[in-house]
């Protein structure tokens, strides 16, 4: 479904060299990495915020990077970005509307919706105030239903976990996790908690100092001695 | 003491009438600098445009002989809103759009600092632009009700209110042209990606809304808005090339002081200042009606930093 070949790109300097990652449909893929590794500056590439040197990006058979980036979403790609990054001056429901601004996201509102205030009751609780009033793992949980609103063929989530709780941050996973389990939804993660990541993942990239240091299924990965020295603590 | 009270009634209708018009002014203003931040010290003299346009759609275009001297104004001032928007539309494609929306999001200032410069550039060449194509003399769009009135009362002992009907009209026409606009930008897909686009443009663009189109829409918007608001402002105040200037003040203290985004609160702030401009006039003296302005403006941004409609919210 995405698939992102020799993929060159950054800033003044390239922050990613060379990267190739592959997610099919109905896969669950985790890039996991340290800090700096360039996994943010990956997600800004495809949603058009940042711009490729070199490499191509095909999503469902088109080249992505003929394409501008507020008609990205259009295509399907809902982008949950590192740091939540809600609306804070617009209320929760205002915030999931905005979810819907694409095509799909309008004609499946109502059934969306409920599904998620079903997922993630607070937001249901919560609808009228502003959201940047909410504390941050409810942001983060607007941030998830907003992608969700949009009726996405692929979930990118930027870190999740980010500056939360670690109790907070479980919950999340958890959340997502029985979200995946029900949609059966494509999810593409970036994550720093690289145990719970490759846990409920099929399959994992290590990106390290913007390269592809390792990649596998889940159960390759964890078992990797590297992996296991230097992110799980084994 | 009932020459008192006349006095105080008189003046406190004044200022509500007046305060409706400069309260629509300032929302247009409120559209380009609460909401999408955008820094546009040409507002004045957009509105000046306005004036002018209204005044030769009346004069000149037909509308003074098709609907008459009495409404025709009206007409024509209606009208040249939506010329006004279109012409903001533009401005922005070609000039400020160099200088906002994703193109500058990432930057430091957000380029605040090229509008500020961009748009007083725009409001010099607007003035002597001005003085050139419509020459210095001034001009007015008289309609008869501007020097008629109705009488409110006797409302008690014998004291009445007269109310300019000319005003009148206008503080309706604000109210209503504001009551739309504000269901507009609460309610609608629309209203509501404007905001979402001016509260963090990146998130925007992942949603799929295209920010530079929000901020488009909301210039020209904003720019017909306060184009509207002065050619109501023109049925009672004559107005030349740099009436700009002793309006952009105004929008910028309304704006302020109903609190930064709020839409409605840039028209609460416009209303208080209509009204402290005539009220004022009970106990100073007319020249210092601008003086009073500010005074009052500085009461209550010491008090309420944030103005009457401003949130404290944490921008993430």
């Amino acid at each position: 479904m995405l698939h992102i070949e020799g993929l060159t790109s950054g800033y003044s300097i390239p922050v990613l060299n060379d990267v190739s990652i592959k997610v099919e449909e109905g896969q669950f893929v985790a890039i996991v990495g340290p800090n700096g590794a360039g996994k943010t500056t990956l997600f800004k590439t495809i949603s058009g915020i940042v711009r490729p040197s070199t490499g191509t990006i095909r999503f469902a058979n088109q080249d992505l990077l003929s394409i501008r980036p507020a008609q990205r979403a259009h295509l399907g790609i809902a982008h949950v970005p590192e740091g939540r990054q809600v609306f804070p001056s617009l209320t929760v429901m205002e915030n999931l509307e905005m979810g819907a601004m694409t095509e799909a996201g309008q004609r499946d509102w109502k059934h969306n919706i409920e599904r998620i205030f079903e997922w993630l009751p607070i937001l249901a609780e919560r609808r009228g105030q502003f959201a940047g009033t909410l504390s941050g793992g409810q942001q983060q949980m607007l941030a998830i239903g907003r992608g969700l609103a949009s009726s996405p063929k692929l979930l990118m989530l930027d870190e999740p976990s980010m500056g939360l709780a670690p109790t907070i941050a479980d919950f999340i996973f958890e959340r997502l996790i029985e979200i995946r389990r029900q949609s059966n939804l494509t999810i593409l993660l970036v994550e720093q908690r690289v145990a719970e990541a490759l846990e409920s993942a099929d399959h994992g990239y290590v990106l390290e100092a913007g390269r592809v240091a390792l990649e596998g299924n889940n159960q390759t990965l964890r078992a990797d001695d590297r992996i296991r020295k230097a992110y799980l603590g084994m | 003491m009932t020459q008192v009270l006349e006095g105080f009634l008189q003046a406190l209708s004044a200022g509500l009438l007046i305060g409706a018009v400069y309260g629509l002014m300032c929302v247009g203003l409120g559209l380009i600098f609460g909401v999408m931040r955008v820094i546009n010290f040409a507002q004045g003299d957009f509105m000046m445009l306005g004036m002018y346009a209204a005044f030769y759609f009346f004069t000149a275009l037909g509308v003074q002989a098709t609907f008459g001297n009495t409404f025709g104004p009206f007409v024509a001032i209606l009208l040249a809103g939506p010329v006004l928007a279109v012409f903001g539309y533009f401005v922005h494609l070609t000039l400020i759009s160099r200088v906002s929306g994703t193109r500058t999001s990432s930057l430091e200032g957000e380029g605040h600092y090229a509008q500020l410069i961009l748009t007083l550039g725009i409001a010099l060449i607007l003035q002597n632009g001005g003085l050139l194509v419509f020459g210095s003399v001034l001009a007015s769009i008289r309609t008869p009700l501007s020097s008629s009135a109705w009488e409110l009362g006797p409302l008690f002992y014998d004291v009445s209110v007269f109310i300019n009907k000319a005003r009148g009209i206008d503080a309706v026409v604000s109210l209503v042209t504001m009551l739309l606009l504000t269901l507009m930008i609460t309610r609608s897909r629309i209203g509501k990606s404007l905001r979402a686009a001016a509260d963090n443009p990146t998130a925007a663009t992942y949603m799929g809304i295209d920010v530079d189109r929000a901020h488009r829409i909301a210039f020209a918007l904003g720019t017909g808005i306060t184009a509207i608001a002065g050619g109501l402002l023109a049925t009672n105040y004559p107005f030349h090339p740099f009436v700009g200037v002793e309006y952009v003040i105004v929008m910028y203290a309304g704006v302020v002081l109903g609190g930064m985004g709020s839409i409605i609160g840039a028209f609460w702030g416009g209303m208080t200042i209509g009204l402290v401009q005539q009220m004022s006039t009970l106990i100073l003296p007319t020249q210092l009606q601008n003086a009073a302005i500010f005074v009052v403006f500085l009461l209550i941004i010491f008090f309420r930093p944030q103005g009457f409609f401003g949130r404290m919210v944490e921008r993430t």
